[in-house]
C-alpha cells in the first residue's frame, strides 16, 4: 500500500467536489456542534438534578393566627398537641428521612438571609412568617405522594414541593436539549445524504481510473480507500469546526450562566463531549461512503 | 490455461443466451483468435474470462483456478495474471506514457525500484521507446494502443486478452500491433484476442475459434477468418 498513492487520489477528490466537500464540512460541523450542544446541557442538567435533588424538601406550613387558608379558616391556629402528633405522623411515614421544625423567627431569618425583597422586610415581622416542617425525603419522587397524605391533616395550611419549582426548570432545559438533539439528528442525516453524493461524483469522476484499476488487479480496498478518506476527510474537518463551535459555546455561554449552575461546566466534560461528537462524525462519513460505494463503484 | 466446460451464460432480461453451451481448452502459450460477428459471445467469453460475469451453468478454469471457487476477494490476483487490452485504448489522459504503464504497477503495490526498471523494458518492447514522456492525445491510434500493451503486459500476465485491439487502427498499423502481440506471445504468455478483422486473422495462421450466436461453429488450428462460409 503506497500512502502517497491514496492521499494525492483523496487530494484530487476533495478538489474536484469543493462545492459538496464544502457542503458536507459544514453539515458535519453544524450536525455535530448541535450534537455536542445536547450533550453539554444533558450534563448540565444531570449536574444540577443531582445537587439539587439531595436538597429538595417539602415544606409542611402549619396554620397561624388569622391565616386565610381554606385548610385553617375559622380554626385559629395549630395547638402544640396537634404539633406534636403531625410531627409524629411525619415521622411515621416510611419514605420520610429527617423532619425539621422551623419557627417563626427562625423562618423570618432564612428569609432575611436570602435577601428577599426589602421593601417587604421592612412591614414584616416574625409573627407574620408561618412555622413549619421542613420535611427531607429518602426518594425525591416519593414527593407528591407523601404531600398527598399529609394535605387535610389537622393544622397544616399549605404544602409546597420544591420539586415541582425545579422541575420547570429541568423541563426547560430538557426541551432545550431535546430541540439541540433533534436538530443534530437531521444534520446528521443531512450529511449522510451529502457524503453519499459527494463519494457518488467522486466515483463518476474517476471511472476511468478505478476501470484500470479493476482491471489490472488492485485489490478493493486500493480502490475504495481513496474515496472512502475522502468522506473521512472531509468529516474529521467538519468535526474540528464542531470542536471550534463548542469550545466557543462553553466560553461564551456555558460560563456566563455559571451563577446560576452548581457545577460549572468542566473542560473534561468538554473533551469527552468532543471525542464522542468527533467519532460520531468519521464513523457516519465512514458508513456514508462504504454504503455509497458498495452501489455505485463495481468492484 | 483457458477451459470452459459446457459453459452457458444468459443475461439478466434476455431469453437467448450470450453463449450456449461452449467447451473451449486454451493451452499455456497458445495463440487464439475468437472471430464471430458483433453479439456472437466474443465479449461475453472475455469478460468470463476475468470473472467479471459469471456463467449460469457450466465450469471455468483459468491459470489453473476454479472460477466459480474463486471468492471476490481473490479476483483482483487473478486480473493481476490476466492483461488486458482493449479497442477504445483506456489511457489514462492526464498521465504520460510512462505514467500509464507504470500505473498498473502502482496500483497493484508493487516497489517504486520495481516500476523503475521494468516500465521502461516494456516500452521498448512494444516499441515506445523514447517517447515515454509523451501525452496520450500526442500519439497516434497505433501508438495509443502500443502503451494500452505495455500496460497490460508489464506485471508479465500468463494470459494477454485483447478485445478487438486494431478496431479503431488502420490495417497498415495494425501489423505492427499484431508483431507486438506475437512478440508477447513468444514470451510464453498465451494470447486470446477477439476480432472481426479477417486480413490480421487470415495472415497470423494461428489457432481460431468462430462463435455464432453464443455456439463453436469452428475451432480450427492454423485457420483463416472466412472459411466456413
Amino acid at each position: 500500500m503506497r500512502a502517497n498513492f491514496i492521499f494525492s487520489e483523496v487530494w484530487i477528490g476533495l478538489r474536484r467536489n469543493l462545492t459538496m466537500t464544502i457542503a458536507v464540512v459544514v453539515t458535519v460541523a453544524v450536525g455535530m456542534g448541535l450534537l455536542g450542544i445536547g450533550l453539554m446541557i444533558n450534563s448540565q442538567v444531570s449536574s444540577l438534578t443531582n445537587f439539587w435533588m439531595d436538597k429538595v424538601e417539602l415544606s409542611v406550613f402549619l396554620c397561624g393566627k388569622n391565616d386565610a387558608f381554606p385548610a385553617c379558616k375559622n380554626k385559629g391556629a395549630i395547638t402544640p398537641d396537634q404539633k406534636t402528633k403531625l410531627k409524629q405522623t411525619i415521622e411515621a411515614m416510611p419514605d420520610v428521612q429527617k423532619v425539621d421544625y422551623e419557627d417563626q423567627n427562625a423562618a423570618y431569618k432564612n428569609f432575611q438571609d436570602s435577601g428577599g425583597n426589602s421593601i417587604l422586610l421592612s412591614v414584616l415581622k416574625p409573627e407574620d412568617l408561618p412555622e413549619s416542617f421542613r420535611v427531607k425525603l429518602k426518594d425525591p419522587d416519593k414527593a407528591s405522594a407523601v404531600e398527598q397524605s399529609l394535605k387535610g391533616q389537622p393544622g397544616v395550611s399549605n404544602i409546597v414541593n420544591q420539586r415541582q419549582i425545579l422541575d420547570s426548570v429541568f423541563g426547560f432545559m430538557g426541551k432545550l436539549r431535546n430541540m439541540a438533539l433533534a436538530i443534530a439528528i437531521l444534520m446528521v442525516l443531512a450529511a449522510t445524504l451529502l457524503i453519499g453524493n459527494t463519494v457518488r461524483l467522486s466515483a463518476y469522476n474517476r471511472r476511468r481510473e478505478t476501470g484500470i484499476m479493476r482491471l489490472v488487479g488492485a485489490s478493493n480496498v486500493y480502490i475504495q480507500l481513496p474515496f472512502v478518506m475522502e468522506g473521512v476527510i472531509a468529516g474529521l474537518i467538519g468535526g474540528v469546526l464542531a470542536a471550534v463551535l463548542l469550545i466557543v459555546t462553553k466560553i461564551l455561554i456555558f460560563d456566563q450562566i455559571q451563577m446560576y449552575m452548581t457545577a460549572p461546566l468542566s473542560w473534561n466534560t468538554l473533551a469527552g463531549v468532543i471525542t464522542l461528537t468527533m467519532v460520531v462524525g468519521v464513523v457516519i462519513c465512514l458508513l456514508a461512503s462504504f454504503v455509497t460505494l458498495r452501489r455505485y463503484l463495481k468492484v | 490455461m483457458i477451459h470452459f466446460d459446457n459453459v452457458t451464460k444468459v443475461y439478466a432480461n434476455q431469453n437467448r443466451p450470450a453463449l450456449d453451451h461452449v467447451s473451449v481448452d486454451v493451452d499455456k502459450g497458445e495463440f487464439v483468435f475468437l472471430v464471430g460477428p458483433s453479439g456472437s459471445g466474443k465479449s461475453t467469453f472475455l469478460r468470463l474470462v476475468l470473472k467479471e460475469e459469471r456463467p449460469n451453468s457450466g465450469a471455468i478454469h483459468v491459470a489453473g483456478k476454479d472460477l466459480a471457487k474463486l471468492s471476490n476477494f481473490k479476483v483482483p490476483h487473478l486480473r493481476r495474471r490476466i492483461g488486458c487490452v482493449f479497442q477504445d485504448f483506456r489511457l489514462l489522459p492526464k498521465k504520460n506514457v510512462y505514467e500509464n504503464v507504470a500505473f498498473a504497477l502502482e496500483v497493484i503495490g508493487k516497489p517504486r525500484r520495481f516500476i523503475r526498471k521494468v516500465v521502461p523494458e516494456v516500452i521498448e518492447l512494444v516499441g515506445l521507446e523514447g517517447k515515454a514522456h509523451r501525452m496520450p492525445e500526442e500519439l497516434s491510434g497505433g501508438e495509443q494502443q502500443r502503451v494500452a500493451m505495455a500496460r497490460a503486459f508489464v506485471n508479465r500476465p500468463m494470459i494477454l486478452l485483447a478485445d478487438e485491439p486494431t478496431g479503431n487502427i488502420d490495417p497498415a498499423t495494425s501489423i505492427g500491433i499484431m508483431k507486438v502481440l506475437d512478440r508477447i506471445n513468444r514470451t510464453g504468455t498465451t494470447v486470446l484476442m477477439a476480432t472481426h478483422d479477417a486480413a490480421i486473422v487470415d495472415s497470423m495462421r494461428k489457432r481460431v475459434v468462430e462463435l455464432e450466436d453464443g455456439k463453436i461453429v469452428r475451432d480450427q488450428s492454423r485457420g483463416v477468418y472466412g472459411q466456413a462460409y
